[in-house]
């Protein structure tokens, strides 16, 4: 049908100027594409649908391409130009698609064969298509989809493809892995094959950017080859050695100054080479070196280079990466490698000094004394001096007092271990001695705001002591009630028990654990983890005791109650005997407390809070005269102290703060946690004992704080050895110092781990960084899922950040579980599978905090945490929300408009477009009502719903859109509607969705384009409705009656559909006298024109009859009629007239080939008489007229040439051919019959001509209707008695039919009217060739099985299915149908 | 409005006293056949050789005198006699040779 394209004048050339006008750019290069030499021609031609395609195509701001024609000529938009296309435009418009693609046809083009052939579209992300576009094959990713585009017909022609290029993404995500890769070290210290092994692997997993790596570390002799990957073995571009004059295939003096070099590959210098992930060897090489900060470069890098990527900036940089990577590996090893020599070194000497000191320490006694004296002295020149003189003259003197107390106590031991002892035992009144003693302490026990109880009573008897070692057993017991107390008090209780003196002292600290009690009195044994005043102390103190405490025949024990407190307890025997004879003295000397006690309370006093409190920066930062002032680093790096001992915390504040640093001190290391906490020093320095925390502890706590884990921390301790150095180093301290040490050598430890330390942590702050600015949310999961990391874009795209983690699954940003469970449970799903899988893609509907929707591509792997060792997941999230609404937007339309194309008409085009819109929103259903002037409305649904069944509330609703602009979507409560222009008036669309379904902005942007897109296409439906309106009226005026006479049936086919109308036409006219005419004819042509013509000859034809000239006489006249009338010449036409009383019929034939009658016995008989040549031929020519004899239960088949005429065959076959199916449908009534005839004859395309058919079987069935009262049965049968003669059946049949018949009709009239005696029986009667068929319909209501009810009318029933073949009694609630075949024997 | 029936008491011939039917019985006018037959006692011969239709409703009146009636009928009643059982209880006989066929 040409009819609806070839329009009034010329539409063509508008149409493509206005789709081109869409992209005055890329429709300017289309344009000037010479497009008559294209399969397409030229655009003036082209179709309806292609220009529409052209339109969105341009019109479209996302990166598209399609393909048209058998050529799959190529077009596409500004996006694609852009963002894809490369140097191949402007070239490619135009060409075939093949040709354009042709690097990547192997790829596409089976999927485009797959959309042509099936119209299914393709969707695929992420393809990997090596691309030529840019002067090189270049490997690039594409997220794409083809959809199948549709000519005018509806039948596929086409395709277009909505591309979303990924290549940064893919390659950068890769790079990224890589990089991550190589960070993820799990174990903290590896010798340096270890880590280039590590570091090796990592790289080998990416041969895509790497297809192979040399690493060259260098040594006295040259580079030598430390690491390969990608890489067999040999070859001449990878030799062991290279020494310094022949240094083979790499630049290496050219990396001298620190900067990398790019190689080209040529075979003849490198042989063959390894291609990595690729089938093709690698180009070029970047050769960088292994920066060492500071010095020369450990040696040098070869990174293969992929040659499908360019060498941009991003590519260099990404191998540069590898390469730091790689040299903060090697730097770290080293330095490692470097500490262990040390620790070992340092264990070594301490072993030295241990055995030095015990040696020698009684010769520490006399300078020691030396010390002391002098300073005594100094103190007291300098009493008037400055304070800050004094201060240090006080710390030497306290200082020295403490160092001569301990070795005094070391000497006290090796005294007695070597039976030296000179001790003088005198008998003492104890109570007072002790309590005396105790006395001293008293200002301590004030200080530490504890009570101090003695209760010494004399005993009644001396006890012989000792006084100097009894004075060392109670000032170690009471110095260490002290230290081991924070509250309470402390008690000393002198008593007498039978024949010993028992001495106590007891306080209420913290106590002592069960498991340490049997080891107290051990030598050098310390309680560890308890709390105490101070961690100084040589652990010697109670062992000490105890010897002394033996020495006097005595006996020392503990009870200890942990956080009770502890009560030693001294059993002394009275007398001497058990002592030395030549050690007893019975004069007893009285002197007052020896000086050996100043020591044991100055050095308590130290434990205690002097005012201040315990940072003692402030004074300290005072201090610029401290050794290595100015030589401190540039930048003041941030220094904390962490000692419990006043002195020492003094001390390395003022030598840090004169070497410049920022130095804070803390007295433990829970202080020093919480300081770091705050702010993150660059460095710690910490005594490894210290109350509430130790050094260990705090290493501990600090690298298990990830903003605390890569700070530095430096211990002190007074421990030498070995094993202590490793505890602490694999604690995690990066540097070990045994006091004593020097304050440069201090100095210079803390300096170089301040400097390794920024250089270590400048990776990770550049990873910090760099997580921080990437563009995709980053987030950092354990193992079971909880989220312990996320980036700034994370906080920015989810509205979730830093400040709430960890989060725990199910994570606040998955949809809610009960109002969107579908995507609850793809999250959900997706989340199960990752954290058995540790990796996948995916893409997931997420939930902003502030509720919005939106899709995020997220791509997760795992890594192990270097820390723990846990596997964690390392996810990013790519927003895609609005790729996803565009890409959704644009195959919406398309396929919108695909569906629209395949319409025809309005109705057809409203109710695709709503099943489409149903589709796309899976909605429940959608409406739309056609709201007009006079308040009704016309409803459209795509399921069955009438107005009133719409909620009254939704009825509003919809109605209230006709108070919105035109196009503006309004969201209510269960959906969305949008006012349109639909041709009948304004039309309210309304999208019902599912429960709990949100209707998002994205929703409504989608809504607004797709109803402008229906309004227009409604409109044009609406023109092409009205233009076919037209035809079908016409049509309608000039076809045959819609009513035929009993017996009749008729058929008409065009040829041409949707236009229902040809050349062909038939006509049935009631005629005076109860005769019928009979008209069948044949215009020539087919179509508008041939239609036309026809229907002028019917109409004359019809008025010719009906001035009874007969059907010759007809003819005759229409031979002259046809002669005015352009086109009606030849025109074949079969006129006849029928007495349906008698059969006989009378004919005439123009032409028309032979009209077939079928006789009940079987044969056929042609109706050849009365024939003459087509109308207008011979115009005034006698035509001449037959007479035929119908029989009875005969079939008459009148037709145009249509139905029988088929190509290279002749008519008769046709014709015989119709008359073996009349005989094979003898039983069949005429409609059923004509039926039959028109689908056994159809060609298998269908008729190809067009093709109009009129059957009549005579007699036509008895149709009579009479009254139910008894008295109308004789009418009746009267009636069908006269008809069973036409049907000329043998008399008894006859007879019988009459019977059977009679008693369905008594039947109806007595039973089925009893209740209703104004009832109507109807009686229906119709024969074919061999049986005859009545009918018998009440509107009463009996049953037919009933014969209490009516005895003698069972008689009646039994007659009647005696004397029929076959007998059916319907009751129904509208009354009983009994219909009874006759066979005709 | 009843159907056309003309009945007509010929007399005695053998087997009884002779009534003669004419034109077509259904239920509109079989009481008419009924109450002829009882108005007759002893046997009767039924002629319904000019019957052109009998439905069950006359049929039941004759069976009601089965025992006492005799039928003259033509071959157009055969059927629906020998269908309904008729036969079996009564006697029919075929018209006389020279009598009027029905048409």
């Amino acid at each position: 049908m040409a009819y609806a394209d070839r329009g009034v004048s010329d539409p063509g050339r508008a149409d493509w100027t206005e789709a081109f006008a869409a992209d005055p750019d890329i429709g300017g290069d289309l344009a000037t594409v010479d497009w008559a030499s294209t399969s397409l021609g030229p655009p003036a031609g082209w179709s309806q649908s292609l220009l529409t395609a052209v339109r969105i195509l341009l019109s479209s701001r996302f990166s598209m391409w399609m393909a048209w024609g058998p050529d799959l000529t190529f077009l596409c938009n500004a996006a694609y130009r852009r963002n894809t296309l490369g140097r191949k435009y402007p070239w490619a418009l135009g060409r075939p698609a093949r040709e354009v693609w042709s690097e990547i046809w192997s790829d596409v083009g089976p999927r485009i064969d797959h959309v042509l052939g099936s119209g299914e579209a393709t969707w695929d992300e992420a393809l990997l298509l090596f691309l030529e576009r840019s002067g090189y094959r270049e490997e690039t990713y594409h997220t794409f989809s083809y959809s199948p585009l549709r000519d005018d017909a509806g039948a596929v022609v086409g395709m277009l493809c909505v591309v979303s290029e990924e290549t940064q993404r893919v390659v950068g995500a890769r790079r990224m892995a890589t990089l991550r890769d190589l960070g993820s070290d799990p174990s903290v210290v590896r010798t340096e094959a270890e880590t280039l092994a590590f570091l090796g692997r990592q790289l080998e997993r990416n041969l895509a950017d790497l297809p192979f790596t040399l690493t060259y570390l260098l040594h006295e002799d040259g580079a030598r080859l430390a690491c390969t990957t990608g890489w067999p073995t040999g070859g001449p571009a990878a030799p062991e050695l290279l020494s310094p004059k022949d240094c083979g295939p790499w630049p290496v003096a050219a990396l001298a100054d620190g900067a990398s070099v790019c190689v080209r590959l040529d075979a003849d210098l490198f042989g063959d080479l390894p291609a990595g992930a690729w089938t093709q060897p690698p180009e070029q090489a970047l050769v960088v070196p292994l920066v060492q900060p500071g010095g020369a470069p450990y040696g040098f890098l070869v990174a293969a280079l992929n040659r499908y990527r360019a060498l941009d900036e991003e590519h260099r940089g990404f191998v540069e990466l590898v390469a730091g990577y790689l040299a903060a590996g090697i730097a770290s090893a080293r330095s490692y490698r470097a500490q262990q020599r040390r620790a070992e070194e340092l264990a070594e000497l301490d072993r030295a000094k241990t055995t030095f000191f015990s040696n020698i320490s009684h010769e520490f006694r006399t300078p020691l004394a030396l010390i002391s004296g002098p300073v005594e002295e100094l103190q007291r020149h300098l009493a008037g001096a400055d304070a800050e003189g004094r201060q240090e003259l006080d710390a030497i003197h306290r200082n020295a007092l403490r160092l001569g107390k301990l070795v005094n106590t070391l000497l006290d031991f090796s005294r007695i271990e070597a039976g030296r002892v000179q001790a003088c035992y005198e008998p003492v009144e104890l109570a007072a001695l002790t309590a005396e003693l105790t006395s001293v302490f008293r200002s301590a026990v004030d200080r530490a705001g504890l009570d101090l109880v003695v209760d010494c009573p004399p005993l009644d008897r001396p006890v012989h002591v000792d006084r100097d070692m009894w004075e060392k057993v109670m000032l170690n017991l009471l110095s260490n009630a002290l230290k081991f107390t924070f509250d309470g008090s402390l008690g000393v209780t002198v008593r007498q028990e039978g024949d010993r003196a028992v001495v106590t002292v007891s306080d209420t600290g913290v106590g002592i654990a069960a498991h340490e009690m049997p080891h107290l009195f051990e030598r050098f044994h310390r309680i560890s983890g308890v709390r105490a005043r101070s961690h100084e102390g040589s652990g010697i103190g109670l062992a000490l005791v105890r010897e002394l405490v033996l020495l006097h025949g005595g006996t020392i024990t503990a009870d200890s109650t942990p956080n009770r407190g502890t009560c030693f307890t001294v059993r002394l025997p009275f007398g001497s005997a058990h002592l030395p004879a030549d050690s007893v003295h019975e004069s007893s000397r009285t002197r007052p407390a020896s000086a050996a006690a100043v020591p044991y309370v100055q050095e308590a006093l130290r434990w205690l809070p002097a005012g201040s409190g315990t940072a003692v920066r402030d004074k300290a930062t005072h201090d610029t005269s401290s050794p290595s002032a100015g030589s401190g680093p540039a930048v003041r790096a941030r220094v904390l102290v962490a000692d419990d001992n006043a002195d020492m915390r003094e001390y390395l504040v003022r030598i840090l703060t004169g070497a410049g640093y920022r130095a804070d001190a803390v007295s433990d290391g829970l202080a020093a946690l919480t300081a770091a906490r705050a702010e993150a020093p660059d460095l710690i320095v910490s005594d490894v004992m210290m109350p509430l925390m130790d050094g260990l502890a705090l290493v501990g706590a600090l690298r298990s704080d990830t903003r605390t884990a890569s700070v530095p921390v430096l211990l002190l301790s007074a421990r030498a050895g070995q094993e202590a150095s490793i505890e602490g180093l694999s604690a995690g301290a990066d540097d070990y110092l045994v006091k004593p040490f020097a304050a440069a050598e201090l100095l210079a430890r803390v300096r170089a781990n301040v400097e390794l330390a920024r250089l270590r942590t400048h990776h990770v702050r550049w990873r910090a960084a760099l997580v921080d600015s990437l563009q995709e949310a980053l987030l950092v999961m354990d193992d079971t899922g909880t989220v312990l990391e996320v980036n700034a874009a994370f906080a920015t795209m989810l509205g979730h950040g830093p400040d709430g983690l960890p989060y725990a699954p199910d994570h606040p940003w998955w949809p809610d579980a009960t109002t969107d469970p579908a995507a609850h449970r793809t999250v959900a799903d997706a989340f199960a599978h990752l954290l058995t899988q540790g990796h996948g893609n995916h893409t997931l509907p997420l939930t902003h905090r502030d509720g919005h929707r939106l899709y995020v591509r997220a791509a997760f792997n795992d890594a192990r945490d270097p820390d723990s060792g846990r596997r964690m997941i390392v996810g990013t999230f790519r927003d895609v929300t609005a790729e996803r609404h565009a890409v959704q937007r644009e195959s919406a339309l398309a396929s919108l408009s695909t569906r629209l194309a395949e319409t025809a008409g309005l109705h057809q085009a409203l109710t695709a477009a709503l099943d489409r819109l149903r589709e796309l929103w899976h909605a429940e259903h959608v409406l739309s009502a056609v709201l007009t002037a006079d308040g009704h409305q016309h409803l459209t649904a795509t399921r069955p719903l009438t107005w009133q069944e719409i909620p009254a509330e939704r009825r509003r609703a919809i109605s209230d859109l006709q108070n919105h602009p035109l196009l503006t979507p309004v969201v209510g409560e269960s959906g969305a509607g949008i006012l349109l222009e639909h041709p009948e008036g304004p039309m309210a669309l309304w999208i019902e969705l599912e429960p709990a379904r949100r209707f998002g902005r994205e929703d409504e942007l989608l809504l607004a384009l797709l109803g402008g897109h229906l309004a227009q296409a409604l409109t044009r439906a609406h023109q092409i409705d009205q233009q076919r309106e037209t035809a079908l009226a016409l049509q309608r005026a000039i076809l045959g009656p819609s009513l035929l006479p009993e017996g009749f049936a008729a058929r008409y086919e065009p040829a041409t559909p949707p236009l229902e109308i040809g050349g062909d036409w038939y006509d049935v006219i009631a005629l005076p006298g109860d005769r019928i005419g009979i008209v069948v004819g044949d215009c020539v042509g087919r179509g508008l024109q041939a239609a036309t013509v026809m229907g002028q000859l019917r109409s004359a034809c019809r008025a010719l009859f009906l001035q009874d000239l007969g059907p010759a006489g007809t003819l005759m006249a229409l031979d002259h009629f046809a002669k005015g009338i352009p086109g009606a010449m030849c025109t074949t036409v079969f006129c006849g007239v029928l007495d349906p009383r008698t059969g006989s019929l009378t004919y005439s034939s123009a032409g028309h080939p032979p009209s077939v009658l079928a006789l009940p016995d079987g044969g056929t008989h042609l109706l050849e008489g009365g024939h003459a040549l087509p109308l207008g031929i011979r115009p005034s020519h006698e035509r001449p007229e037959h007479v035929c004899p119908l029989p009875a239960r005969s079939a008459l088949l009148v037709y145009t040439d249509g139905l029988v005429e088929r190509r290279r065959q002749s008519l008769d076959v046709g014709i015989a051919r119709a008359g073996e199916v009349l005989r094979d449908g003898r039983d069949l009534a005429a409609r059923e019959l004509a039926d039959l005839v028109m689908s056994e004859l159809a060609p298998a395309g269908g008729y190809d001509d067009d093709v109009a058919l009129l059957l009549y079987r005579h007699p036509g069935p008895l149709r009579f209707s009479f009254p139910a009262e008894s008295g109308q049965l004789a009418v009746a049968r009267h009636a069908l008695r006269e008809w069973l003669t036409r049907c000329d059946l043998p008399r008894r049949t006859a007879q019988d039919v009459l019977i059977a018949a009679g008693e369905a009709c008594a039947n109806a009239v007595e039973h089925g009217h009893r209740s209703s005696p104004d009832g109507t029986v109807r009686l229906h009667a119709d024969a074919s060739s061999d049986s005859v068929r009545v009918i018998v319909a009440d509107s009463g209501v009996w049953k037919p099985g009933d014969p209490a009810g009516s005895p003698h009318r069972g008689r009646g029933i039994s007659i009647m299915k005696a004397l029929s073949h076959h007998v059916t009694i319907v009751p129904g609630p509208l009354g009983t149908t009994v219909e009874m075949h006759t066979r005709i024997l | 409005m009843s159907t056309q029936l003309t009945l007509t008491h010929g007399g005695h011939c053998d087997g009884g006293t002779l009534l003669t039917v004419a034109g077509e019985i259904d239920m509109s006018n079989s009481g008419t056949l009924a109450e002829a037959i009882d108005g007759v006692t002893g046997p009767v011969v039924v002629d319904l050789t000019d019957v052109e239709y009998l439905d069950s409703a006359g049929l039941n009146d004759l069976f009601a005198h089965a025992d006492r009636i005799e039928l003259i009928a033509g071959p157009l009643l055969e059927r629906v006699l020998s269908v309904s059982g008729l036969t079996r209880l009564v006697t029919v006989r075929l018209p006389r040779s020279d009598g009027p066929a029905p048409s």
